[in-house]
């Protein structure tokens, strides 16, 4: 490794984005979309495929994913040079990257949800990176309960509407959405979706996770909680738009709550003194007025939604890495420490220069196009009038948070000269640059995204008749907001601290709102968890009884409902089958006799094996021969335990109190009796007995039709068996492992010490300091 | 190692082969007579537990191919592909395929089911082997010189 400026070979796996974006570029550009790329049956019977299809939406989310991926795997081999953890950083990012690229094309509404949720465990894992972190671990932990819960609300959801539809694949959903858009059923839907869409997005009620999660590194900021991850939210409702658009509930809670979360993120910036959580702010809010694009109607706010997504992303993820590139530079993100770093960091400050004038909308930018379309979105879709004023609000701080980001922590004087601050290498410059760049270059020549704005405009908006994007100047109107929104902004900018520290004098606000309740209900769950020492206590007697009075409840509970029943007739067995019942009564009576625990142990023992002898004169050696093996292993190793507890001097049994543990087998035992003569009384469908004896040989090609079963007609069932097994095994190793230690530990210290635990040691040695104080 | 142990030691040295075997010789058996990957594995389970007991759960895990965990690890491994051959022939997952391998006087039928129990053996192996063998060594570590035992406690400091 080349030293702190050094950069990863890790690198050179941005090539893999890399090639499947020019991969689906080349794609699109040959044929153009949509098309199917596939589409593998599974669940046939639950309408569940692998169905991947591609149209103008999802196309832009490929690009978008793999082209700001390319270049955060560029940045992260910069930025994690020399970090032991950069591997595991890659291997997580790839992952991600796959579960997005699975999101955005999946056209099954369960495979999308398998997707989604993949995103939402790599993104815990990532946001959770530095987990040796408490901070960390809390956000991570904050960003699974809320995206992963949302993610199981939005289940519900998708259940229902491909009920409702009567179809689970989106493209066939969209095509009949006129057939049942009036089921009552549908109101509850949506609103399912609205909450798994809103937690992905960072939307109000469920907007503070955003914020939280950039204790990540930064490329993961950058990546997910910038470029990517945080819009599948804003994908879905866009994919579900053509439905919907026309519905009152979806347009009114679309635009309520997206531009209600834009403006109020938007102030909640101003309470932050972090680079990075203000820029994440801003994405909220930017998220927000995505949210609110999508829910007015017409077809101009689908292009300024396909519009915004692609310039959002151009400069959000150049100014994270920018904020990256000043902590990696100086160790630290508060704006109150930096000031002055244009020298120092030339070519990231350029690279903040310009992705901040595409942020604040600035002329001959491509934030500019996007805004100006959103202007006329609104003008169009004759939204309500606060709407208005809260968009002024919203580019305000905007241009005040791009100017924090590209002039104050660069420009300001005052501070001062942090030392040795440099550029941290080519792989940390380019990347903020080049995307930086591009948002600048789509200004002037929008007609290069052209194409690409109208292809996911229509996926959005079937009918719809695209203009095209325009340069914008002529509209007088848009420049005579963005004049206001400057002008405001720029006094927000000016007074920044000064607000900044009116409301720091506000406390109180912590104390409401939905981050406070998340808060509240975090720490209920140890009052909640206090129930479970109850019930695991650490007595294996404890434990026997709890199973043993469930199943003895349960079964009950099951037995009360048939009728009494017969008692079978009376069948002649063999000398073989009575001389095993015999073995086995006679060792169940030693059990109930026996007090010393192994021999215990060996008479229970005799019982299994006088269960396996039944089964093999009954006719199943397989099942014989399995309980033979189990009964083997199961007596050595309890043999094993029982050993250690008798040299720990600890009786197995606890203390003898004989009638509950009476009571409790002979309940068990009759229960059980009950059950088997309720099974043999009632009619016996031999179906499938007849079937898979009919189909073994010819369909499977073995005699043995319990073998058969195992390993061809239920593989699947056994594949997932055995994986239970090597995991129970995985899981129990360290556990085992660790009780040895402690049991060899005090077997080496024995010898020599004398016996005394070392807890003991410091309060004999705290009294003895005590002591000669004392005198 | 304790005296008493040495006969069980010595009989456990010619045995141990022979149940691996026998296990063997059941699993191969299992498609058309009673056996199975399943059983078979069981008895290298108890094998390896007889190997724990009597000779230490350290040498019982060393004489496992690849030890415990690999070994589970490699026998679900190989389950998980044998059901993937049939995507060649465009068929569902797991659908086994039959085949015969001539051997001049004979011929020897293979198939990915044979594949598929060769690693339900492997993970039941694997996972209940080593778990008996560790815990069975519960017992010896622990044992001989801590605790309550008669002889040391009586002994001088």
């Amino acid at each position: 490794m080349a030293g702190a400026h050094g950069t990863s070979r890790l690198g050179w796996l941005a090539l893999l984005p890399a090639a499947l974006f020019v991969l689906s570029l080349a794609l699109y550009l040959a044929e153009g979309p949509p098309q199917w790329i596939a589409h593998i049956p599974w669940a046939e019977s639950l309408g569940v495929d692998l169905a991947l299809h591609i149209d103008g939406l999802a196309l832009q989310f490929i690009l978008l994913i793999t082209g700001v991926g390319s270049f955060v795997f560029v940045y992260a081999a910069g930025y994690m040079a020399g970090d032991s953890g950069r591997a595991r950083l890659y291997v997580l990012l790839l992952l991600f990257m796959f579960a997005m690229l699975g999101c955005v094309t999946a056209d099954n509404l369960i495979a999308l949800f398998v997707f989604w949720e993949l995103t939402s465990l790599t993104s815990f894992l990532l946001v959770g990176f530095k987990h040796e972190d408490e901070g960390s671990r809390k956000s991570a932990q904050q960003a699974l309960f809320i995206t992963g819960g949302g993610g199981l609300v939005l289940l519900a959801g998708l259940i229902l509407l491909g009920e409702i539809g009567e179809s689970y694949s989106i493209v066939s959903l969209m095509a009949s959405h006129r057939s049942w858009l009036d089921d009552p059923r549908l109101p509850a839907a949506l609103v399912l979706i609205f909450v798994g869409a809103f937690t992905k997005s960072a939307q109000f009620p469920f907007h503070f996770w955003l914020p939280n999660a950039m204790s990540a590194p930064t490329p993961v900021s950058a990546y997910l909680h910038s470029a990517t991850m945080v819009k599948l939210g804003i994908y879905l409702l866009g994919r579900l738009h053509p439905a919907f658009s026309e519905l009152a509930l979806w347009q009114v809670v679309l635009i309520s709550f997206g531009g209600g979360t834009a403006a109020l993120a938007m102030a909640l910036t101003l309470r932050e003194r972090d680079l990075k959580r203000i820029l994440a702010w801003s994405t909220v809010s930017a998220l927000g007025t995505l949210v609110m694009l999508i829910g007015i109607p017409g077809d101009g706010a689908a292009t300024a939604t396909a519009a915004f997504l692609l310039a959002h992303a151009l400069y959000k993820a150049p100014l994270f890495f920018v904020a990256g590139n000043v902590d990696h530079a100086t160790g630290t993100r508060r704006i109150d420490d930096l000031a002055g770093l244009a020298p120092a960091l030339p070519f990231t400050a350029a690279a903040a220069l310009l992705a901040g004038i595409s942020m604040a909308g600035m002329p001959l930018s491509f934030g500019f196009v996007a805004k100006d379309l959103i202007a006329i979105a609104k003008t169009e879709g004759e939204v309500y009038a606060w709407i208005g004023y809260s968009s002024l609000f919203v580019s305000s701080v905007s241009v005040a948070v791009a100017g924090v980001a590209a002039i104050r922590i660069f420009w300001h004087r005052g501070g001062e000269r942090l030392a040795g601050v440099r550029e941290g290498g080519w792989a940390l410059v380019m990347p903020p640059l080049a995307i930086a760049l591009l948002g600048i270059l789509f200004g002037p020549l929008p007609h290069l995204v052209d194409p690409l704005i109208g292809a996911s405009a229509e996926a959005m908006r079937p009918l719809l008749e695209y203009q095209g994007l325009s340069f914008g100047l002529e509209d007088g109107s848009v420049l005579g907001a963005l004049a206001a929104a400057v002008a405001i902004g720029a006094l927000i900018y000016l007074f920044w601290d000064r607000l900044h520290s009116m409301l720091e004098a506000l406390p109180w606000l912590d104390r409401f709102g939905p981050a406070a309740m998340y808060r509240r209900a975090v720490a209920a769950i140890p009052a909640a968890a206090a129930i479970t020492p109850r019930l695991q206590n650490g007595s294996l007697v404890a434990y026997a009884a709890v199973l043993v009075g469930f199943a003895v409840l349960a079964l009950a509970a099951a037995l009360s409902t048939t009728s009494v029943p017969a008692w079978p007739g009376f069948e002649r067995p063999s000398l073989a089958v009575a001389g095993a019942c015999a073995g086995i009564v006679v060792a169940s009576i030693a059990v109930c006799i026996v007090r010393d625990s192994f021999v215990l142990l060996l008479a229970s023992g005799l019982v299994g094996l006088g269960c396996a002898l039944i089964f093999l004169f009954l006719g199943a050696p397989d099942l014989a021969f399995t309980q033979f093996a189990v009964e083997v292993a199961f007596v050595v190793v309890i043999a094993a335990i029982l050993l250690r507890l008798r040299r720990l001097d600890l009786d197995p049994a606890g203390p003898q109190r004989l009638w509950p543990r009476a009571l409790a087998a002979v309940a068990f035992g009759a229960l059980a009796a009950g059950l088997l003569l309720a099974a043999a009384g009632g009619p016996f469908d031999s179906a499938l007995a007849e079937y898979f004896a009919a189909r073994s040989v010819p369909d499977a090609h073995g005699r043995n039709v319990v073998n058969v079963i195992l390993v061809d007609f239920r593989a699947v069932d056994t594949l997932g068996e055995i994986a239970v097994v090597a995991v129970s095994f995985v899981a129990a190793a360290p556990l085992l492992r660790l009780a040895r230690e402690r049991a060899r530990r005090p077997a080496a210290g024995a010898p020599r010490l004398p016996v005394a635990a070392p807890g003991r040691e410091a309060e004999h040695a705290a009294g003895a300091t005590a002591a000669g104080k004392a005198r | 190692m304790t005296p008493r142990a040495v006969i069980l030691d010595v009989f456990v040295r010619g045995l141990y082969p022979l149940m691996l075997a026998a296990s063997l010789w059941i699993l191969l058996r299992g498609h058309n007579e009673p056996g199975g990957g399943f059983i078979g594995g069981m008895v290298a389970v108890a094998a390896t537990a007889m190997v724990a007991v009597a000779r230490g759960s350290d040498v019982a895990q060393r004489k496992m191919p690849l030890g415990p965990l690999r070994l589970a690890a490699a026998g679900v491994l190989l389950s998980l592909l044998a059901g993937l051959p049939a995507f060649a022939q465009g068929a569902a997952y797991m659908t086994h395929l039959w085949g015969s391998l001539p051997l001049g006087v004979t011929q020897v039928k293979v198939s990915t089911v044979l594949l598929f129990d060769i690693g339900v053996f492997c993970a039941v192996w694997g996972a209940l082997g080593g778990l008996c063998a560790q815990v069975v060594s519960l017992d010896e570590e622990g044992g001989s010189e801590s605790g309550p035992n008669p002889r040391g406690a009586g002994q001088p400091e």
